[in-house]
């Protein structure tokens, strides 16, 4: 990685294989409330990302100190979640798979059913009363939202 | 911790046979923590015997891990499998915390007013009975078995007469529906009056307001055109206490909340603040430090301070608290009773900002005055000062599942998940922390955020480090106190009955 140091401006250069683009894009776009925000390739796998502070007077050395750090903090995170795929992918669908439920029918009906998706039965229509219905084992949920002493601030601000 | 290892030099082995786990300092200890939420406190010599490889089946050190499933050779896995199910049951319900925003009005000026309130003349700030039936419509279409209306401000108070049309229309609705139902009102109470409070006590509304401590620093920070704020909101927070007694009910359950915003100018007085709620008699303590939102983003600098400094002030005050408790006075303090929830047992309390992933969109939905939707109230006061980044529909054409299936909330979801963050995946406090991704895009720019250099995670950090350390100490009082803030005593008097019509 080298930077170039500007008036208002700080151009950085970066190896792909180090940073991958999508690490960039995301640091990058850290910045954009500040600055004015290029992306440029200048050789084969090397890209440069130019930014322009919005406002004079801005500190150069340390816009770009910042961006190298968003930049190793965007390209870790990645690598993690890289290594933790399988987990993420398990918490996202049950979170939003739980919070969407299955579609109501006004969805089924403006549902493009094609050749594709003909035999899928988000209902459970087609499932067995037993199958449907049967019992789950395991601790029983508690629902939440109940009143309850030590969650009555939930979500309250202040007036 | 460095000199730790430069002690153990380069004998260090990785320990064999463990269960992945985390480790930290804490008052000289340190602290262990595995997946499973589990801890133990070593002594140094401990954990140098660990780091050696010196973990010999049957000592003393095997054994007080294996009691807390840091051994793998012992670990029950179908029961390991069944505690993480558990923990993580929140994930099946869906969006049970339901904001309406009924007026951005207010009648009181609030040096950190998070929510942009606007003066009592922007009428075109109330939201509409229209919007408030389409609000009622969403929410009802919700996975979660009981949802929980709260209404918000601006002053709520204000538009009185839609904040009613939407309760009883509710009411009404959820005879279709059948869910647990409850209705809370978040009000600086000066407004009030018999009339109101004989309706919202009939309807089982629960109220809640703010108090900035005693009368100096409250009247200071909130400014009532024409009168005294702390006057007003102390007369009827006696007045309402007094009509839960009158129904009957236990008032040391049902009683009106207060909650505080801890500004630089509080931080001076820990033990008057507490004092202050406890002669309210209110049992619960939030202390909680400002937001970066609305107002309190201009103002920063009037109402901001160093997080050292905010956790020096919530040692002092929760050392008062723990002193009044030993004095027989019951009262907890709330950032502590959501930790040790999580700490001591296998309960999740659910507080939406501190779990994992984070209750935005998945486990709350705010709704502005003008039928806008957003992940959380949070989202909806950054869209009030100019940035719509958290708006994921509309009342007039959004469904239920569209929201729940919005780009946006799927971000916000994989954004919270604290084993996918820099930091919080090496953190010891992982098990029991949360992130809040509004909080990271409006002080870092990005809802991954920096946990380094987070003011949340500093207190959230402060905070468990200072637990940790009394359940360290191990003093069996304050144990059995902390233990006791860990209690849920459910108010099913405000719960709507369930059954369908």
């Amino acid at each position: 990685m080298s930077f170039f140091l500007g008036e208002g401006s700080v151009r950085v250069e970066l190896d792909e294989s180090l940073y991958p683009k999508d690490a960039i894009y995301g640091a990058a776009y850290v910045f954009i409330d500040r600055c004015y925000v290029h992306l440029d390739r200048v050789s084969d796998r090397r890209v440069q990302v130019t930014l322009k502070a919005k406002k004079a007077g801005a500190d150069t050395q340390a816009l770009a100190g910042e961006f190298q750090n968003e930049l190793l903090g965007q390209a870790w995170r990645r690598q993690i979640v890289e290594e933790n795929r399988q987990l993420i992918e398990s918490i996202t669908t049950r979170a939003l798979g739980g919070a969407a439920g299955p579609p109501g029918l006004d969805e089924l009906l403006t549902m493009d059913i094609g050749e594709e998706t003909a035999f899928e039965d988000p209902l459970g229509i087609a499932m067995s009363w037993e199958e449907k219905y049967k019992k789950k084992g395991g601790a029983k949920a508690q629902p939440q939202g109940e009143a309850a002493e030590t969650d009555a601030a939930e979500g309250e601000k202040a007036t | 911790m460095s000199g730790l290892f430069t002690e153990i030099g380069a004998e260090a082995r990785a320990p064999k046979g463990l269960v992945p786990f985390r480790f930290r300092e804490v008052g000289g200890d340190i602290l262990l923590t595995n997946f499973l939420g589990d801890w133990v406190f070593l002594t140094k010599a401990e954990f140098g015997e660990l780091a050696r490889g010196q973990l010999a089946q049957g000592s003393s050190l095997y054994e007080k891990l294996s009691s807390r499933s840091f051994v793998r050779e012992t670990l029950d896995e179908a029961k390991a499998a069944e505690r993480i199910a558990y923990k993580k049951r929140f994930l099946s319900y869906g969006p049970n915390l339901h904001i309406a925003v009924v007026t951005l009005r207010c009648n009181e000026t609030c040096v950190y007013c998070h929510a942009s309130r606007a003066n009592m003349d922007a009428v075109h700030t109330d939201m509409t009975p229209e919007i408030g039936e389409k609000v009622v419509d969403l929410m009802l279409q919700s996975t979660s078995p009981a949802v929980t209306l709260e209404f918000q401000g601006g002053e709520p108070l204000v538009n009185f007469p839609v904040m009613k049309h939407i309760i009883e229309y509710a009411l009404a609705r959820n005879r279709a529906y059948g869910k647990e139902l409850e209705f809370t009102m978040v009000s600086n109470l000066a407004m009030m009056d018999e009339e109101k409070l004989a309706f919202l006590v009939d309807r089982k509304v629960q109220i809640c307001t703010s108090i900035d401590g005693p009368e100096h620093i409250h009247t200071k920070q909130r400014i009532l055109a024409g009168g005294n704020s702390h006057r007003e909101a102390i007369k009827w927070i006696e007045r309402i206490n007094k009509a839960y007694i009158d129904l009957g009910l236990d008032p040391t359950l049902y009683h009106v909340e207060a909650l505080l915003t801890t500004t630089r100018e509080a931080l001076k007085y820990p033990k008057e603040i507490v004092d202050t709620y406890v002669g309210l008699g209110c049992r619960a303590i939030f202390l909680r430090p400002v937001d970066p939102f609305g107002f309190a983003g201009k103002t920063a600098q009037i109402v901001e301070y160093d997080r050292a400094a905010f956790l020096d002030f919530y040692r002092a005050a929760v050392e008062h608290i723990l002193d009044l408790n030993r004095r027989g006075e019951q009262v907890l303090e709330r950032y502590a009773a959501i930790f040790l929830t999580k700490i001591l047992g296998d309960e999740e309390p659910n507080f939406l900002d501190i779990r994992s992933p984070s209750g935005s969109g998945i486990g709350a939905i705010a709704y502005n005055y003008d039928g806008k939707i957003f992940s959380s109230d949070e989202g909806r006061m950054m869209y009030e000062s100019g940035d719509g980044f958290f708006q994921i529909g509309d009342v007039f054409t959004s469904t239920y599942r569209s929201l729940m299936k919005h780009e946006t909330v799927r971000a916000l979801v994989m954004a919270s998940i604290r084993e996918t963050q820099p930091d919080c995946v090496n953190c010891t406090y992982t098990p029991y922390c949360g992130i809040q991704p509004e909080h990271n895009y409006r002080t870092q720019g990005t809802i991954f955020g920096r946990m380094r250099e987070s003011t949340l995670c500093a207190v959230h950090k402060g905070i468990q480090d200072y637990l940790f350390d009394k359940l360290r100490t191990n003093d069996p009082k304050t144990v059995e106190i902390l233990r006791r803030w860990t209690t849920v005593r459910a108010r099913s008097h405000f719960i709507h009955a369930s059954t369908a019509s």
